[in-house]
């Protein structure tokens, strides 16, 4: 149960963390999501305030050999901005909902970031040499009187410190009436799709003028509604095949192939609840709040409000793997209820190698759980381990009974400080875990 | 017994989140919301169905019916039961087929609504007047197509008020309950004057005035049997 860790006993050590100190959290600087590129040297983050700061990491010391790069801040921009809807009456937030990065094509680098209603391309370029010598210009701007020019020469470029900006390339607005939860790329590098409550958008990245809807699960009668779509993703290798969730506790599997309307599902993945723990709240925590296809692309994750379910696209009846979060808070939700934390919408995701599993709970918790030995850990986010190559320690919770020295009662956990946002590395072991407004990064100890 | 004092408790504090709901940034959160109707209800069903249901509203609500505005006596009638069993209910709507649905479920212009109309008037000039900017019309505005509105509620002589408000709370539940749109549709009161079609349950607006001060209905005893705190939340908003 709780050992060292996930495979092959990771130690895990804390690495850096980003962000104030404050305990007075602004609003706009809470996190509100967090995204490695392809290759992992890069780590956005996006914010409440409609900001997305990227961190590079440095290239491997080779004197330093027992850490690897740390991650620095490469690029900041203010990615949205609040908008005003006049026809609605209706204030857009600019809070980042999700970060996706495109595989790098050249130089630059593009991802996608999203608010509720409109989403954008960036390109983030690097300058680090600047032309010099123009015969019409002097080096301020400043025109020179031609007259005064004698003699000519051939501007040549001379290195400038490294300057690194973004642009916005494509802007993909006014397709969503409803907030959208979800971007993700397709595999085919040139399409992606957006989902919101009810529907779902097919784009081309280069087509800001038009959209295709693949799934409307509108009703005619909106009385009727009594589900939303809660999260969606492509398949990472198949590019017609695309997974979306619901707050049933459901997620359906389309085909592009199939029709132009996916209404139709082609798999439908549902498991039968458990009569024993039905509840007032039952339906609120079967609400999926993320889906994550495994690298492989055989497997999806699901992460609801208390635990992180494992499916093997072949079956759809029941998960092939259940693992609970925090299960102490069954007894507990109607409290959670009352003071909102039961509409938390926890993320997951996959190491690089689809071994383990990793999420986040309350108290600044997260927990990973590896899928082949079985076992899972219970770490912490704080700023008290925070000594570069410090094991983390595991954390227990108890939850009921005698408490033992170094656990933590149910009741003491503080539900204000929630890990909603995690996410690993490609290729490392390297995690970025983000508590409300910190960024936590945290290595195994390399030996 | 204890699972009733639950539901109520869930019933008060689901109302208060959707109340506050309208003044959220960002506009209405459509799964939030419906996550939060979705308890509502259940916790209606068992507030209703568990034995013990709302005591006797006192006789003279019986006779409110026949003192409602003409457009919907035998709906009204329907609706206002002393203590209302499920069963009867379901029987004696005014609608038929649709149970539990308020007996303006369907396009019928000038039907009473929901329990507390006779009070909105009232509470209108009061409070929403003051509410009648943006925010208070966020939720309706979320929506694609304007919900049709419930149909300005008929005053009524202000002796009769206190007389509905004890027979007006099991109703309240079982209208408000009865779908996801009476959430969808709480219309501000400020924007209840225009009828455009009957169709919407005034209960839209009643769960929100019932909320209106959930400190209230959470604080007083929570005892069912005397309806107290509903009707002074009622009353109070």
């Amino acid at each position: 149960m709780a050992g060292a860790g996930g495979g092959n006993d990771i130690q895990w050590c804390f690495s850096q963390v980003k962000g104030a100190v404050d305990d007075d959290v602004a609003e706009a600087d809470i996190i509100s999501t967090v995204e490695f590129n392809h290759s992992g040297e890069l780590l956005a983050t996006g914010d409440k305030g409609g900001r997305v700061v990227i961190f590079q990491q440095e290239q491997e010391n080779k004197t330093q050999s027992h850490s690897r790069g740390e991650y620095n801040v490469y690029s900041t921009f203010q990615s949205h901005e609040p908008e005003f809807d006049y026809l609605k009456s209706l204030e857009i937030e600019e809070k980042i909902n999700k970060i996706r990065w495109l595989p790098q094509k050249n130089a630059a680098q593009f991802l996608l970031s999203t608010n509720d209603k409109t989403i954008k391309l960036w390109k983030i370029s690097e300058r680090d040499k600047r032309p010099e010598g123009y015969n019409l210009k002097e080096e301020d701007g400043r025109y020179r009187d031609p007259t005064t020019v004698t003699t000519l020469r051939v501007p040549v470029f001379r290195p400038m410190d490294l300057m690194v900006e973004a642009s916005p390339r494509r802007i993909f607005a006014n397709a969503h009436t409803y907030h959208i939860n979800s971007i993700s790329i397709n595999s085919d590098y040139e399409t992606y799709l957006s989902a919101d409550d009810l529907r779902i958008n097919l784009w081309h990245l280069e087509i800001t003028d038009r959209s295709f809807n693949i799934v409307d699960i509108k009703p005619a009668n909106m009385e009727e509604l009594t589900e939303v779509i809660t999260a969606a993703e492509f398949h990472p290798n198949s590019c017609s095949t695309f997974v979306y969730s619901s707050s049933k506790g459901t997620i359906r599997l389309c085909d592009m192939r199939a029709s132009a309307l996916c209404d139709r599902h082609s798999k439908l993945f549902e498991e039968p609840e458990d009569p024993s723990n039905r509840s007032f709240f039952s339906e609120i925590i079967s609400s999926i709040s993320d889906v994550k296809f495994s690298h492989s692309g055989r497997y999806m994750m699901t992460r609801d409000y208390l635990s992180v379910k494992i499916w093997d696209l072949n079956m759809e009846n029941r998960p092939v793997e259940t693992y609970q979060v925090h299960e102490y808070l069954r007894s507990k939700l109607c409290s959670l209820y009352e003071n909102d934390c039961i509409f938390d919408k926890f993320e997951c995701c996959w190491n690089g190698s689809d071994s383990i599993v990793m999420t986040g709970s309350y108290n600044n918790f997260f927990r990973m759980f590896d899928r082949n030995s079985k076992r899972d850990i219970t770490l912490e986010a704080s700023r008290e381990n925070n000594k570069p190559r410090t094991v983390l320690k595991p954390r227990k919770v108890c939850a009921s009974g005698k408490r033992k020295k170094d656990e933590i009662s149910v009741d003491s956990l503080d539900f204000n400080k929630k890990i909603l946002h995690t996410a690993w590395h490609p290729k490392e072991n390297i995690i970025a875990v983000a508590t409300t407004n910190n960024l936590y990064i945290f290595q195994d100890k390399m030996n | 017994m204890e699972f009733k004092l639950e539901a109520h408790r869930i019933v008060s504090i689901s109302l208060g989140k959707i109340y506050s709901a309208r003044g959220q940034r960002g506009g209405l959160k459509l799964h939030k919301n419906l996550l939060v109707s979705l308890v509502l209800r259940s916790a209606r069903q068992v507030y209703l169905s568990e034995p013990g249901c709302p005591p006797e509203p006192p006789p003279a609500a019986a006779g409110h019916p026949e003192e409602e505005p003409p457009p919907c006596p035998a709906a009204w009638a329907a609706e206002e039961p002393p203590p209302p069993p499920p069963q009867d209910e379901a029987g004696r709507d005014c609608q038929g087929p649709r149970p539990r649905r308020c007996c303006c479920g369907e396009n019928r212009g000038g039907c009473a609504g929901a329990p507390p109309p006779p009070h909105c008037p009232r509470k209108r000039s009061a409070g929403e007047r003051g509410q009648a900017g943006s925010p208070v019309k966020k939720p309706r505005r979320e929506e694609e197509e304007p919900p049709p509105l419930p149909p300005p509620p008929p005053p009524s002589p202000p002796g009769e008020q206190e007389d509905m408000e004890t027979g007006n709370v099991a109703s309240l539940i079982s209208i408000f309950g009865s779908s996801f749109s009476g959430l969808l549709s709480k219309e501000p009161k400020g924007r209840r004057r225009p009828p455009l079609d009957g169709g919407e349950a005034a209960a839209g607006t009643a769960p929100a005035e019932a909320a209106a001060e959930p400190g209230q209905i959470c604080c007083d005893e929570p005892v069912l049997r005397t309806l107290n705190p509903w009707s002074t939340a009622i009353v109070a908003f």
